[in-house]
């Protein structure tokens, strides 16, 4: 079709929520509210998604070392390690490394780590992971009978629960975002259900001029996409801007809480809100028209 | 041409409406359909619009059959016709200019045919002047003048009225007739349905008469009828 076509479909769309603007406000609010709630669960969907991420990298064995032991040990039991069948990685971590690994997750607020490296209180080690997490209970019998081998330390059980109860989480998540999206969708084609149904008229007249169904549905379709689109803008800067402040603020009182950085993760929560906005706007507008367009 | 063979319709709740009507129009010829209330007249231009489809019979428009067009195909049968109505069907909330040039982006002619087109409707029509007018700023003869030059401007195979004067005073009428006579002049085929006796008697054109259903007559230069 034509630019200009285009260009009066989006004028026809633009003075109908100009005619309408109770309503039009009215949608858009609704869109955002919807939005709000949506991008809320995607956020928490987002974090717990992270925490189970976070656990699963952290199914790992860390086996710390007797200080004695020399390094030709140190290298005898590497090989060891690496020959067990169940033994997916094996990294050796020096007590200075260590201690440079919790200045990066203290960061700023790990102050009262400074000088320890004159005096490390940690131990040289190894880190194990296995190709399965549950395959930890297996390999720890064995790894507690090396020689030079002073502790072992694992966190089984404890992970397989916390699995359990994300997934029921992210069951119910995904469950409720449908609802309310489908919720939404309805409460759209209701709004423009208004609009057409107060331009009856003049939808019979485009079709005795010999307008084509697509003729008259577009501006409909662009004024479902703007209520859309606009509504879940406001969410996603609300959202966006809440998050970042929530972040920064849990920062200071709850120092390790691990919130997933906000870039670029915002990016991609408000990216799916503008997306599934402006679906509902669209879906909601096509629905509204089918009954309409007999005529 | 127009043509009709052997139509009949009989609405869902058992109406006959019309009943094995044979109607062959030419091009550029100008006929008045009257009949009393409930005759089917109406029934007759909406199966023309392929607004409802006949029950038995074929309708041809300009040698396209037309009786059992596929939806998608309805809107390009309605840009060959003109429609006018009693109640003018105009966009309340667009100038006289925007409801005629409406009719033209629906086709999607060039800003440049539009612009040289419509005023020459207006003109036409005797609405150069007010082009810039809403319609509630017309008298009713005036935005009846608009919806014939949105019926005309893109200059379609046939005109169809549907007592385009039912709702205008007889001197109003008469200016509508006018420039329905002017239409026709320039070629376009007029179907007119209409109960004005006076405007059928004086224009002496095609009088095509219906009653319950059924073409009673057919006289190329008729009058309205005596019974009425
Ligand atoms: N949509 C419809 N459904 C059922 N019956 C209808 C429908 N439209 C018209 N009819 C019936 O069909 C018959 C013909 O109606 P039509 O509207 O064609 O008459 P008309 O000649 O235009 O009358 P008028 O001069 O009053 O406008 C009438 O009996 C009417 O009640
Ligand atoms: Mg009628």
């Amino acid at each position: 079709m034509r630019i200009r076509t285009w260009a009066f479909f989006t004028g026809q769309a633009f003075s109908s929520m100009r005619r309408n603007s109770w309503m039009t406000v009215a949608s858009i609010g609704t869109v955002a509210v919807t939005m709000i709630v949506l991008g809320i669960f995607l956020l928490l969907g987002g974090n717990i998604n992270n925490i189970a991420g976070n656990i699963e990298s952290q199914v790992e064995v860390s086996i710390y070392l007797q200080d004695e032991i020399t390094s030709g040990q140190v290298d005898d039991l590497a090989q060891k390690f690496a020959a067990m069948e169940q033994v997916a990685l094996v990294k050796y971590v020096s007590k200075e490394e260590a201690l440079q690994e919790l200045r990066e997750m203290y960061g700023e607020s790990g102050d009262f780590l400074a000088g320890l490296e004159l005096d490390n209180p940690l131990r040289n080690g190894f880190r194990l992971r296995t190709h399965r997490p549950e395959q930890v209970l297996e390999i720890v019998p064995t790894l507690r009978s090396f020689d030079g081998v002073a502790e072992v330390q694992y966190g089984q059980g404890f992970v397989e629960q916390l699995f359990a109860v994300t997934n029921v989480m992210r069951v119910v998540a995904l469950g409720l975002m449908l609802g309310l999206a489908s919720a939404a969708t309805f409460i759209i084609a209701n709004t423009i259900r208004i609009t057409v149904f107060a331009r009856r008229r003049e939808i019979s007249i485009m079709k005795y001029v010999g307008a084509t169904d697509w003729f008259i549905r577009w501006p409909f379709v662009i004024e479902g996409m703007t209520l859309g689109l606009v509504g879940s803008l406001i969410a996603a800067g609300l959202v966006a801007w809440a998050y970042s402040a929530a972040v920064v603020n849990l920062a200071v009182t709850i120092p390790f809480f691990p919130l997933v950085k906000p870039w670029p993760f915002l990016l991609g929560v408000s990216g799916w809100l503008l997306l599934i906005g402006t679906t509902i706007g669209v879906l909601g507008s096509t629905l509204s028209l089918r009954r309409f367009l007999r005529v | 041409m127009l043509e009709l063979y052997a139509v009949s319709k009989i609405y869902g709740n058992g109406v006959v409406a019309l009943r094995d009507v044979d109607l062959k129009v030419n091009k550029g010829e100008f006929v008045f359909i009257v009949g009393p209330s409930g005759a089917g007249k109406t029934t007759l231009t909406r199966l023309i619009l392929a607004e409802e489809k006949p029950t038995k019979g074929q309708i041809i428009v300009n040698n396209k059959v037309v009786n059992n067009l596929r939806p998608s195909e309805i809107p390009y049968l309605r840009r060959q016709i003109g429609t006018v109505f009693q109640d003018f069907r105009l966009m309340h909330n667009w100038t006289v200019e925007e409801n005629v040039s409406f009719a033209m982006k629906v086709i999607e002619a060039p800003r440049r045919a539009i612009r040289k087109r419509v005023p020459e409707v207006l003109e036409m029509v005797g609405l150069a002047n007010k082009a810039k007018h809403l319609p509630t700023q017309l008298s009713g003869g005036e935005q009846q003048r608009v919806a014939l030059a949105r019926a005309i401007v893109n200059q379609p195979y046939i005109l169809l009225a549907d007592e385009p004067t039912g709702n205008l005073d007889p001197e109003t009428a008469w200016g509508i007739m006018r420039v329905l006579q002017d239409i026709n002049a320039q070629g376009t085929t007029i179907l007119m349905v209409t109960h004005a006796k006076n405007i059928v008697d004086e224009m002496r054109k095609r009088v095509v008469a219906l009653e319950g259903g059924r073409i009673v007559r057919d006289e190329t230069r008729g009058a309205y009828g005596n019974e009425n």
